[in-house]
């Protein structure tokens, strides 16, 4: 009996593991098939993005992706490497002399991916249909300025504005709302918002097969006006996770990953450093700023706020919380960036000492037997805001918050939703709070703007300066001079004095990053932060 | 027993009522007013006159109690309103969901059972032998380790190294396989140890005793009856922890890149999208109840006494 149950208890146990080992391995014979998926198609690029790509129309927001859009619809002016704006659908364009009418001459070889010809008729015909929704598409400053749209003859259009505005030929350069789609994309009630017929563009990409939060391929247009990429097709994969991203292109599964933020620092660092990968990191696209609200009473003396900034070692902090992949910023705007590359600041270097020094002045004295200091019986405290979600500013608050217990000053740090964040910034309700500018093609002028602009938290949390009213008068009239040398010493004198009096303080320049397999060639960044990098880019066999 | 399930769906009917009552509370009392999430998420700068168009537009003007009256005769009606980021109807894009997550959950069930019931019951058994210390290792690796982290070992070793699986996506059953093994391992944690118990608690039961004495034939008496008694736990088991299977595949979607409900619920999150976030809440309500019941009316089956203690304390 006992050797019968014996044997029993072998064969129960060796039908388990069996089962086991079929669950969990699968058929070993059959995965071979997978391998050979990617010698199929040579010539085809396989890209992993966050998010799926959303709808393919021109004319809306989230959730479609900018790098998406930007491959199927194109701009009349596109932005290039030192903020260069250079004709793309338009050959060229004249501005009136009290800089509201823009005339553009169309270029006469486009055709969208059907094959109709584009031309100022269908020029005329989007920008009608932004019109329509101008609550909408009013951040973008030039928009709810658009006085009338005419067609002047078949390749000329002309743009009347109420007032001149400078940064229009800028703006026409972002991916939406003002790029082209094609006759055949728009609804019968031709209102784009929502949605469209067809993705008809003109671009360098038509989206050929779609499957919402799994994929999305993109075939060459085969019509397209300009160079003709040589890669084939890009298959966009939706892989939301960072960690799997990496995983998957370890794998062989994804040629090409790049963005800000999709895959972390050390991953970068880690994949970099086995030698077997390409990889490429770009021009600052933005900056990381902190930012002091003057309405807080310690904060409103430019002694503390310059004694903090002394007291902040960027070269640690980048080193240590980007791996060195993030740069020290001096300034509040990269210097990339129009009009920003002679802001006259002195640049503030770590300085222990000198913060000290400046604290002290400032009637912040160190109690003996305490480490917080105090004036008035009020120890030096503030509240530094950041976004929960994001790793980089919680490290890097971390990272303050120990710097400056050593100056004496006790920071503490909450962390909350981007939502609350951007609503309390507005509401002016924080001491201290993380910002970065839209980078390219927004800035200097969007920056500038949000400064001036009630609700947006700058023009409260500059309060304290002497001179608001001047920076704020400059602001509106950068935007109203047609004279390129005025323009400039605007710009220098905006920016320079925002960051002399201390209330936004550059910590470093946020780049994008790629990481790609070694048969990939020719990456290179689009100078637009929102545009698709594909330009170029091939598949060596 | 016709009585029976009668009374237990009637109950269903006010339990989701005040489900209903809760998530709207919660969206009412939360400090985001859903006419400003609805901006924030279409990108438009929100002034007031818009915020108090859009007030209007979604009834938020009307008292609360009309507001909650008709938010229940809209979901009665599978009407979960229109999604604030994409402006397609939320049960659209929801149900258009739903069969992946699903799929994943149904996998994860049936490997849990299939690796659960062997181990434990033999651990039960074999009180102190190597499959009894292999439960116990199983149980506290699968109840302490993260759900994510499991899965990139698996696909560390199964995808990359080995070559064996896909790193992400759906499509075929290869899949399948490793999503469902890490939102399985929680549960196959759980009911080993549960049935293990169960067993060990079984055995000493004089129903056992009286069937040796009658002479039956060991495997008769193990695999008649007493795995059909011991599995009762597990059953009530398997309605409670539905809990982990939904809150589990959130997770397992998102580092799968498995295109469910789960991670449309993510986003929803991210983007404040009001509709969306309710309509997870109500059906997972719903959800949990038709489970449980279901749960009662199996346990039933198996064990009629329920019903009949049911009949006895009435």
């Amino acid at each position: 009996m006992a050797i019968h149950r014996k044997k029993h208890q072998a064969l129960s146990i060796i039908v388990f593991i069996l089962i086991l080992s079929i669950t969990l391995l699968g058929c070993t014979s059959q995965s071979t098939g997978d391998a050979s998926n990617s010698d199929e198609n040579k010539n085809k690029l396989t890209v992993a993005w966050p998010r799926d790509i959303g709808e393919m129309n021109p004319h809306v927001y989230n959730p479609s992706q900018l790098f998406a859009q930007s491959m199927i619809y194109e701009p009349l002016v596109s932005y290039e490497e030192g903020g260069e704006l250079k004709p793309h659908l338009a050959e060229s364009w004249v501005i009136s002399d009290d800089g509201k009418e823009y005339v553009f001459t169309l270029r006469q070889d486009v055709e969208f991916s059907d094959g109709t010809q584009f031309n100022a008729e269908i020029v005329k015909k989007n920008f009608d249909a932004i019109l329509k929704n101008v609550d909408i598409h009013g951040w973008l400053g030039f928009i709810p300025m658009i006085d009338q749209t005419e067609v002047v003859d078949e390749f000329t259009f002309k743009l009347t504005l109420t007032e001149p505005y400078y940064p229009t030929i800028q703006e026409l350069a972002v991916v939406r709302p003002v790029r082209f789609l094609g006759e055949a994309g728009f609804p019968e009630d031709e209102d784009t918002s929502k949605g469209v017929a067809e993705s008809v563009g003109t671009g360098p990409w038509v989206l050929d097969d779609y499957k919402a939060d799994e994929f999305a391929t993109f075939k060459r247009n085969e019509n397209y006006w300009g160079e003709i990429p040589s890669v084939e097709e890009i298959k966009v994969k939706v892989i939301p996770d960072a960690e799997t991203r990496v995983l998957a292109f370890e794998k062989g599964d994804v040629d090409l990953v790049y963005g800000e933020g999709v895959i972390s620092f050390d991953s970068f660092i880690q994949l970099e450093s086995t030698g077997s990968y390409e990889t490429s990191i770009s021009e600052p696209v933005a900056t990381r700023q902190l930012v002091m609200n003057t309405n807080v009473e310690q904060l409103s003396d430019s002694r503390v706020r310059e004694a903090l900034h002394y007291g902040i070692n960027k070269e640690a902090l980048v080193e240590g919380v980007t791996s060195g992949l993030e740069e020290k910023a001096d300034y509040i705007l990269s210097p990339n960036l129009p009009y920003t590359s002679n802001v006259d600041v002195t640049t503030v270097d770590y300085n222990i000492e000198k913060a000290k020094q400046l604290l002290d002045e400032a009637g912040w004295e160190l109690p003996e037997g305490k480490n917080i200091r105090e004036k008035d019986g009020e120890p030096l405290e503030f509240d530094l805001m950041f976004n929960s979600a994001e790793s980089i500013q919680k490290t890097m608050a971390e990272a303050l918050q120990s710097e400056w217990a050593e100056l004496g000053v006790k920071l503490n740090i909450d962390g909350v939703e981007l939502a609350t964040q951007v609503e309390r910034f507005g509401e002016n309700e924080f001491d201290m709070n993380f910002y970065s500018n839209y980078g390219a093609p927004y800035d200097p002028h969007t920056f500038v703007n949000i400064v001036a602009t009630e609700g947006f938290g700058f023009n409260e949390a500059i309060s304290a300066y002497p001179n608001k009213d001047e920076i704020l008068q400059q602001i509106e009239a950068v935007k109203q001079t047609t004279d390129e040398n005025e323009r400039q010493e605007l710009y220098t004198s905006i920016l320079g004095s925002l960051q002399e009096q201390g209330a936004i303080v550059p910590i470093s320049y946020i780049s994008n990053v790629a990481i790609y397999q070694k048969n990939v060639s020719n990456f290179t960044f689009s100078a637009n932060r929102d545009a698709h990098p594909f330009e170029g880019i091939a598949i060596e066999e | 027993m016709g009585n029976y399930i009668v009374k237990r769906m009637m109950t269903i009917i006010p339990i989701f009522l005040f489900a209903t009552l809760l998530t709207f509370g919660m969206i009412h009392l939360s400090p985001v007013d859903p006419a400003e999430a609805y901006l924030t998420a279409a990108h438009i700068q929100p002034t007031d006159e818009i915020l108090a168009q859009k007030r209007q537009e979604f009834g938020l003007d009307q008292p609360l109690l009309v507001q909650y009256v008709n938010s229940v005769i809209q979901i009665s009606k599978l009407d979960f309103g229109v999604s604030y980021v994409t402006n397609k109807p939320v049960w659209e894009e929801v149900s258009s969901r739903i069969p992946a997550t699903i799929q994943l959950t149904v996998g994860s069930l049936i490997i849990a059972i299939l690796v659960s019931v062997p181990i434990g019951f033999l651990a039960g058994l074999k009180k102190n032998s190597g499959i009894d210390h292999f439960s116990r290792f199983l149980s506290f690796f699968g109840a302490s380790i993260p759900s994510f982290w499991f899965g990139y070992l698996l696909i560390f070793f199964f995808s990359v190294r080995l070559d064996l699986f896909p790193v992400e996506g759906i499509g075929t059953w290869k899949h399948l396989v490793l999503p469902s093994l890490t939102l399985a391992l929680p549960l196959i944690a759980l009911y080993t140890r549960l049935l293990r118990a169960s067993v060990l608690e079984n055995l000493q039961e004089p129903y056992v005793l009286y069937a040796r004495a009658r002479g039956l034939h060991e495997k008769v008496i193990m695999g008649k009856y007493l795995l059909r008694v011991a599995i009762s736990p597990m059953i009530t088991g398997l309605g409670m922890n539905l809990g982990i299977l939904m809150t589990g595949a959130i997770i397992v979607e998102a580092v799968f890149s498995w295109p469910g409900f789960g991670r449309y619920f993510i986003e929803a999150i991210f983007n404040r999208d009001v509709p969306v976030i309710q309509c997870y809440v109500l059906l997972s309500a719903g959800l949990f109840l038709i489970s449980n019941l279901v749960v009662d009316l199996i346990q039933m089956y198996i064990d009629p006494r329920i019903s009949r203690k049911g009949r006895q304390l009435r």
